[in-house]
C-alpha cells in the first residue's frame, strides 16, 4: 500500500487549466482509451489517463510536479480517439503551460507571458529601449567614442572599408546588441537554473511517490548521462514520428530546432570573430558560415511557416490557444526579420534594411529573454524530464 | 356441440414430397373421417375451402395437418369450431428429411423388418389430432356476478397518482388510497428532482404538486386520504375492498396464516388439519373468514400497487467503518430533507458543510456491492445532491466515492453535466474508513481512480442507503386469499412486489394487481411515471379481460377455466396451496372454491389433482391422455425388431418453439420421439406418463422452462413442480419393475433450441441401452 494522499482539489488550478485551452478537462470519464492510444506512454502507470483525473480533480501539486506531463509529445491521438472529447492532448499542454510558470521566476513576468492584455508592454518596452540605444548609436557616435576610449576600447567594430557597405553595427551598435543580450541571456540561465533545481527534485519526488521509478535517490551525473544518451532520440525526433494524428507536424519542428542549433553556431561563431578576432561583419555571402547562417534562416522560416499552416488547417481537433500563437510568431517574425534585413541590406536599401533589423532585434529579445516563462521553456523542462525518465527506468 | 369432424392436410412445404399422402389420408378415412388435401392450404383458396365445409354444416371439428400451431393462425382461424393444428411441417418432415430415412420401397413395405420412421410419426400425429378434437369442447366464456370497472390505486405518491391520471384520462373511474394525511408521498419532502424533460442538464422542481392539482381536477378521481385497505377480497373484475383508518381494528383485517412455528406442536411434529385450523382460528380471532365478503365493501376491477417505498435504515457492525454514528454522518434521504429546507449546514454545530463526500458503495475494499435496495436511483441521487452543495455555496465541494455510478437513458446527460462542474469530484473506490478529525471528518478510500489509500477531508459524509419496498415490511394489499395477504416468493425479488421483471413488468404473483413504482425496484421518478402508465394500463387490460371472461396474461384471450368435479374432491387441498397465483380459495373442510378472474389457466392445479377432477373446456386430462393412447406402439408381433417409442410432454412456452426451430433449421433427432405440447410443465399429471408406460412406450421426457431464482416458467412454479412429481413418479416405477431413467425431465431455454437434438437424442440411446419396455405388447 501506498502513502495516504490527501486530495486537495484546487479549484482556481481548474479554472486555470480550462482558460489555457484545457476547458474540456471534466469531460472525462476515465475509459483510458487515451492511455491505451498513446504511442509513447510507458506500460506502467500510463499517461495522460491518470493525468486526466487528477485534473478533473484540481490536484495541481500532482500535476504540475510530474515529469510524465513533458513526456507527452502532444500528437493529438489520444485527443482523436477520446470518446468524450476530453482531449487529453489539450488538457496536458495547458498543464504543461502552468507548470512553466509555476517554476519560473519572477512569476509576474511568467503571468505576463501567459496574459495577451500584457503583450504592449513586452514588445512596447523592449522596442523604446532598442529605439534608443538606436538613436544614441546614430547620432551619438562621437560622444561614445570617447566614452569607450576612457576604457581603452574602440567603440567602433566597422572594418576597413566600411565607409561603402551597409552594415547593422552603424544603426544599432554591436556593443549595444551585447550588453543587451548578454545579461539577458545570463538572466535566462539564471531563471532555468533555479527553475530546474526545483523541477528534477519535484519529478524525482512525485516518481518516487507514484512508483514510477525505481531510483530511491537522486544522482545528478547518472542524470547527465541519461541526457546524453536520449539526445540522439530528441534530434530524430523519435518520439515524435511515433504518433499517428500528427505525423506532418515532425518535419516543421525538426527543422525549426535544427534551424536554431545552425544559428546559436552561427552567433557563437560570430562573437567569437568580432571579440577574439576582431573581424566584425558583414562577411560575404561565400563563406561557410554564411552558408550555415542561410540555410538556418531559410529554414527557420519555413519550418515555423508550416507549423503556423498546421494550425489554421487543424483549427478543429487541436486547439491552438495564447501561448502557442505567442511563441509560433515570435519564432516565425525572428526567422523573417533576419532573412529580410539580409536582403534589404545586399539590395542597398539601406534605411528599410536598419529598420527591419529593428524588428528583428525585438523579435529576439521576445524569444530570449522570455523563454523559461513562454512555451519555449518545453526545450528545457522536456529534455530533464526525458533525460529522467531515462535515468529513473521508467517503463 | 354436434361434432362434425374433418380432416385437412396440406401437401406444400415439403410434406406432400416427403410423406405417402394416400396413406396418411387413409388414417381419417379408415374411421369414415373426410380428409380433404391441398397443396397450398394456408392460401386463400385453401382456406376458402375449409371455410366452405365450415358453411354447409360438414365440418365444424378440424383437423388441420400442416405446419405448425404456432405460425398461420390467423388464417386457420373458424370462428365457431374446434380446430386442431397437427404439426406436419416443422415436426415431421422438416427436421427428418428422406436423405436420412429413405423412402420404403413396395417390397420393403409389409416384410415386417423395413418400417418407415417418418411416415409412422405423421400418421400418429393425425390419429392425435384427431382423437382430441373428439375429447374436448368448445369454452364457453366465465362471467362473474357482479362486475365493477373502477381502479382501486393503493398510494397517492407520484407513481400512485400518476396511475390514476392515466386510467382517468382513460374514462376509467380510480380511487387513491393514501395512508398519510395528503397526497405527494416522498416526492413532496425533496428540494429538486432529477430532469424529466430535454435537455436532461438541470434539477428540476418537484412535480409532485402539478400532480396534485391534476388529480383534483378529474372527477372521476376519488381520494381517500388517512386510509388503508383493511382487506382486498374475491377477485378481478369484482374485488370487494374494505377500507380503514391506519392503524384501526376491523372485524374486516385481514386473516393472516399462521407462522410455520405455530404448524407444529410443542413436540415438534405438525399438527393435524382439525388443530392447525383452531390455531389458526385463535390466531385470528375478531377478524371474519377470508370467504366472508364485506358487505358495506366497495367494489373495484383491478388494483394497481403503488405504495411506494421507505428509506432503509443502516445500523450495525457492516456499516460502523462509515461512521454512521458520527453527527455530522447523514444518509441520502436526511440530505434530501436537509437541503430541502435550506443551506446546507453541518447537524453537529450548524455551520456551513462546504465539502460532502458522498459514498455509494459501503464494501470497504471485499465487496463492490452498493447499498441495498440502491440502484441506478442513489447514483442519480448522490449526482443531485452533488448539486445542491454546489449551490448553496460557490466554492463548494463535492466528492462522489462510488462503486458504480448507473445513470441510464437520457440522465447520462445529466451525469455530463454534473461532471463539468468545477466542483465535483468524482471517483471509483472503496471506501475504507470515516472518522471525525477535529471539526471535520476524514474520509479514506482504496483503489480508487486516483489511486491507492485516497483520503479526503469533508464537513458532511452522505451515505447512499437504498430505497426499500414497503411489501418488505407488510403485504399492504392484504388480499383475503387463502395463501395469505401478501405475495409469494417475494424472497426472489429481494421483497419487491413482483412476478418476473424482465418477462411480465407490472404482474404480480396475483392476478389483478399490477405493481408500479418504487415496490418494484428503486426507480426515479421519471421512471415511476413510466411505470404508472404501465400498471395502469394493465389493469384495464385485466379488467377488459374479466369482463370478457377471458384470461389476461400470459394466455391472453383464453376463454377457458378450470372446472372441478367436486363429487370426486377429497379436499386434499393441493390445488389450492400448489395454484402459483392463489386463484384457489377452500373453506373450512378444504373444498376448493374457484375465482376464475384470478386464474391464469396454466393448469397447475390440473396437473396436482390426484383424483383428475380438474379440466378446462379445451385440456383435459382424458384429452391428452387420449392423445398418448392413440400413439401406435409397435411391438414384435408387427416387426422383428419393433422402433422404441418415447413420449415428450413439451411446454408450449419456450420448449415448444424451440422445437419449431430445431425443424426450420432442419436438425434431425430421434423420429421415435412423440411431441405433445403442456399450457405448462405444471399442468402434466402423472397418469400421462403411467398410462404411456403402461401402453409400453419407452420412455418419457418432459421438457420446459428453466426454474430457480432465475425462472423462465411462465406459471412461476410449473416446471419446478414437475421436476419434483417426476422425481416421485420414480418410486411407483420401481414398483412396477420399471427403470427410473424411463422418465426424464429438461429444462431448456428458448434460445437453446440447437441443445434440444442432443438432449433428446441422449434421453432415446439411454433408454434404448436399457431396453424395451417390458409391457410392450401386452
Amino acid at each position: 500500500m501506498t502513502e495516504k494522499y490527501l486530495a486537495q482539489p484546487d479549484l482556481d488550478f481548474i479554472a486555470q487549466v480550462r482558460g489555457l485551452g484545457g476547458e474540456t478537462l471534466k469531460k472525462c470519464y476515465q475509459c483510458a482509451t487515451c492511455s491505451v492510444a498513446c504511442p509513447i506512454a510507458p506500460e506502467g502507470s500510463p499517461f495522460p489517463r491518470k493525468e486526466m483525473i487528477a485534473a478533473s480533480w484540481g490536484l495541481k501539486d500532482k500535476l504540475v510536479q510530474s515529469g510524465d506531463i513533458w513526456l507527452c509529445h502532444q500528437c493529438g491521438d489520444c485527443s482523436d480517439l477520446c470518446p468524450r472529447g476530453a482531449a487529453p492532448g489539450d488538457v496536458l499542454s495547458a498543464i504543461r503551460s502552468i507548470a512553466i510558470t509555476e517554476y519560473a521566476r519572477p512569476k509576474c513576468l511568467a503571468k505576463a507571458v501567459n496574459d495577451p492584455k500584457k503583450l504592449p508592454y513586452l514588445i512596447g518596452i523592449p522596442a523604446i529601449w532598442f529605439a534608443l540605444l538606436a538613436l544614441i548609436t546614430m547620432t551619438a557616435g562621437e560622444t561614445m567614442t570617447k566614452i569607450f576610449d576612457v576604457f581603452g576600447i574602440a567603440w567602433s567594430h566597422a572594418h576597413e572599408g566600411a565607409e561603402h557597405v551597409i552594415a547593422q553595427a552603424d544603426f544599432f551598435s554591436t556593443w549595444f546588441v551585447d550588453l543587451t543580450f548578454v545579461p539577458t541571456a545570463t538572466f535566462v540561465v539564471i531563471v532555468f537554473f533555479l527553475g530546474l533545481k526545483r523541477f528534477i527534485t519535484d519529478i524525482h519526488q512525485n516518481a518516487v511517490l507514484e512508483g514510477k521509478t525505481d531510483k530511491a535517490s537522486l544522482d545528478y551525473k547518472e542524470l547527465f548521462q541519461a541526457l546524453i544518451r536520449i539526445l540522439p532520440t530528441v534530434l530524430k525526433h523519435e518520439k515524435f514520428t511515433e504518433c499517428d494524428s500528427n505525423k506532418d507536424r515532425a518535419t516543421p519542428h525538426m527543422m525549426v530546432l535544427y534551424s536554431f542549433i545552425g544559428l546559436f553556431i552561427v552567433t557563437s561563431i560570430g562573437f567569437a570573430l568580432l571579440y577574439v578576432f576582431q573581424s566584425p561583419g558583414p562577411y560575404s555571402q561565400l563563406t561557410p558560415l554564411k552558408w550555415l547562417a542561410n540555410i538556418s534562416a531559410v529554414a527557420l522560416v519555413i519550418g515555423s511557416g508550416l507549423m503556423i499552416k498546421n494550425r489554421f488547417d487543424k483549427k478543429d481537433d487541436q486547439l491552438t490557444t495564447y501561448k502557442d500563437w505567442f511563441i509560433l510568431v515570435i519564432v516565425f517574425v525572428l526567422g523573417l526579420t533576419g532573412l529580410l534585413t539580409e536582403m534589404a541590406r545586399l539590395a542597398h536599401m539601406e534605411y528599410v534594411s536598419y529598420f527591419i533589423y529593428y524588428l528583428h532585434l525585438i523579435a529576439i529579445f521576445q524569444l530570449f529573454a522570455f523563454l523559461p516563462f513562454s512555451k519555449m521553456a518545453h526545450l528545457v523542462y522536456r529534455l530533464t524530464a526525458m533525460a529522467y525518465a531515462e535515468y529513473g527506468n521508467r517503463k | 356441440m354436434d361434432k362434425k369432424y374433418g380432416v385437412y392436410i396440406c401437401t406444400g412445404c415439403g410434406i406432400g414430397d416427403t410423406l405417402d399422402m394416400e396413406a396418411l389420408v387413409d388414417v381419417p378415412e379408415e374411421e369414415g373421417i373426410n380428409c380433404t388435401t391441398h397443396p397450398f392450404l394456408c392460401s386463400k383458396e385453401g382456406v376458402a375451402l375449409i371455410q366452405k365445409d365450415v358453411d354447409d354444416g360438414k365440418a365444424n371439428a378440424l383437423v388441420i395437418g400442416a405446419c405448425s400451431r404456432r405460425v398461420n393462425f390467423d388464417a386457420f382461424k373458424f370462428d365457431g369450431c374446434i380446430v386442431e393444428r397437427v404439426n406436419l411441417r416443422e415436426g415431421v418432415v422438416w427436421p427428418h428429411s428422406r436423405e436420412t430415412y429413405p423412402m420404403l420401397t413396395e417390397d420393403q413395405k409389409d416384410d415386417e423388418e423395413h418400417f418407415d420412421p417418418i411416415q409412422m410419426k405423421a400418421e400418429d400425429y393425425i390419429k392425435m389430432g384427431m382423437i382430441r378434437v373428439e375429447k374436448v369442447k368448445l369454452p364457453e366464456p366465465f362471467q362473474t356476478e357482479s362486475f365493477s370497472k373502477k381502479i382501486l390505486v393503493l398510494g397517492g405518491g407520484v407513481t400512485g397518482m400518476s396511475a390514476a391520471l392515466d386510467a382517468a384520462k382513460a374514462g376509467y373511474e380510480v380511487t387513491i388510497v393514501e395512508k398519510t394525511d395528503s397526497l405527494g408521498g416522498y416526492a413532496a419532502q425533496m428540494r429538486s428532482q432529477m430532469p424529466v424533460t430535454e435537455p436532461f442538464e438541470e434539477l428540476q422542481t418537484p412535480i409532485v404538486s402539478e400532480l396534485i392539482a391534476e388529480v383534483e381536477s378529474f372527477s372521476n378521481i376519488d381520494v381517500k386520504t388517512a386510509t388503508e385497505v383493511a382487506r382486498i377480497a374475491g377477485q378481478p373484475g369484482e374485488f370487494t375492498v374494505t377500507f380503514k383508518k391506519p392503524g384501526e381494528k376491523t372485524p374486516f383485517d385481514v386473516p393472516f396464516p399462521l407462522p410455520e412455528e405455530m404448524l407444529l406442536d410443542e413436540a415438534g411434529k405438525e399438527l393435524d388439519a382439525e388443530a392447525q385450523h383452531e390455531k389458526y382460528l385463535e390466531y385470528n380471532k375478531g377478524k371474519e373468514d377470508i370467504l366472508q365478503l364485506d358487505p358495506d365493501g366497495s367494489l373495484y376491477g383491478a388494483v394497481v400497487l403503488a405504495a411506494g417505498w421507505r428509506p432503509d435504515v443502516l445500523k450495525g457492525e457492516a456499516y460502523a467503518h462509515l461512521g454512521i454514528d458520527l453527527p455530522d454522518v447523514v444518509t441520502n434521504d436526511e440530505f434530501e430533507k436537509m437541503a430541502a429546507k435550506g443551506k446546507i449546514i453541518k447537524p453537529s454545530d450548524g455551520k456551513e458543510a462546504k465539502e460532502v463526500v458522498f459514498i455509494q458503495s459501503p464494501g470497504k475494499d471485499e465487496d463492490d456491492a452498493d447499498f441495498e435496495y440502491s440502484g441506478s436511483v442513489t447514483s442519480q441521487v448522490a449526482l443531485k445532491q452533488a448539486r445542491y452543495v454546489r449551490e448553496d455555496y460557490p466554492d463548494g465541494k463535492a466528492y462522489i466515492i462510488y462503486q458504480h455510478m448507473r445513470t441510464p437513458g437520457l440522465q447520462e446527460y445529466f451525469y455530463k453535466n454534473m461532471q463539468q462542474e468545477d466542483g465535483v469530484f468524482m471517483t471509483k473506490g472503496a471506501v475504507t474508513e470515516v472518522i471525525q478529525n477535529g471539526s471535520k471528518l476524514a474520509v479514506t478510500a482504496t483503489n480508487t481512480l486516483l489511486g491507492d489509500n485516497l483520503a479526503i477531508k469533508a464537513d458532511m459524509v452522505v451515505v447512499a442507503s437504498g430505497m426499500v419496498p414497503v411489501t418488505k415490511d407488510d403485504p399492504v394489499v392484504n388480499l383475503a386469499y387463502r395463501q395469505g395477504p401478501g405475495f409469494r416468493d417475494n424472497d426472489i425479488f429481494g421483497q419487491y412486489a413482483d412476478s418476473n421483471y424482465i418477462c411480465f413488468p407490472y404482474e404480480t404473483q396475483r392476478t389483478g394487481i399490477y405493481a408500479a413504482g418504487a415496490i418494484r425496484r428503486a426507480m426515479t421518478i421519471e421512471e415511476s411515471m413510466e411505470d404508472a402508465t404501465g400498471a395502469a394500463l394493465k389493469a384495464i387490460q385485466c379488467i377488459e379481460s374479466a369482463n370478457r371472461g377471458m384470461a389476461v396474461h400470459p394466455r391472453s384471450g383464453d376463454m377457458t377455466y378450470p372446472e372441478f368435479f367436486f363429487q370426486r374432491c377429497t379436499q386434499c387441498k393441493r390445488c389450492t396451496v400448489e395454484c402459483p397465483f392463489g386463484a384457489l380459495d377452500d373453506d373450512e373442510k378444504g373444498t376448493p372454491k374457484i375465482n376464475p378472474t384470478r386464474c391464469r389457466r396454466c393448469g397447475t392445479c390440473m396437473g396436482a389433482c390426484p383424483e383428475r377432477i380438474i379440466s378446462f373446456a379445451d385440456y383435459t386430462i382424458d384429452s391428452i391422455g387420449s392423445q398418448v393412447k392413440a400413439v401406435g406402439v409397435p411391438s414384435e408381433d408387427d416387426y422383428d425388431e419393433p422402433p422404441f417409442r418415447f413420449l415428450a410432454l413439451i411446454c408450449e412456452n419456450d420448449a415448444f418453439p424451440a422445437l419449431d426451430m430445431v425443424g426450420m433449421n432442419r436438425m434431425d433427432y430421434s423420429p421415435n420421439v412423440r411431441f405433445i405440447p403442456v399450457r405448462c410443465l405444471g399442468s402434466v399429471n402423472t397418469i400421462w406418463i403411467k398410462d404411456a408406460l403402461a401402453q409400453g412406450m419407452d420412455g418419457v421426457i418432459l421438457i420446459g422452462c428453466k426454474h430457480g431464482d432465475d425462472y423462465q416458467c411462465h406459471f412461476m412454479k410449473g416446471s419446478e413442480l414437475a421436476e419434483v412429481r417426476v422425481q416421485k413418479i420414480g418410486d411407483a416405477l420401481t414398483s412396477l419393475s420399471l427403470e427410473q431413467e424411463r422418465v426424464a425431465f429438461f429444462e431448456v431455454a428458448i434460445d437453446e433450441y440447437d441443445k434440444l437434438p442432443g438432449i433428446i437424442n441422449t434421453f432415446v440411446e439411454e433408454v434404448e441401452d436399457l431396453g424395451p419396455n417390458p409391457f410392450k405388447g401386452f
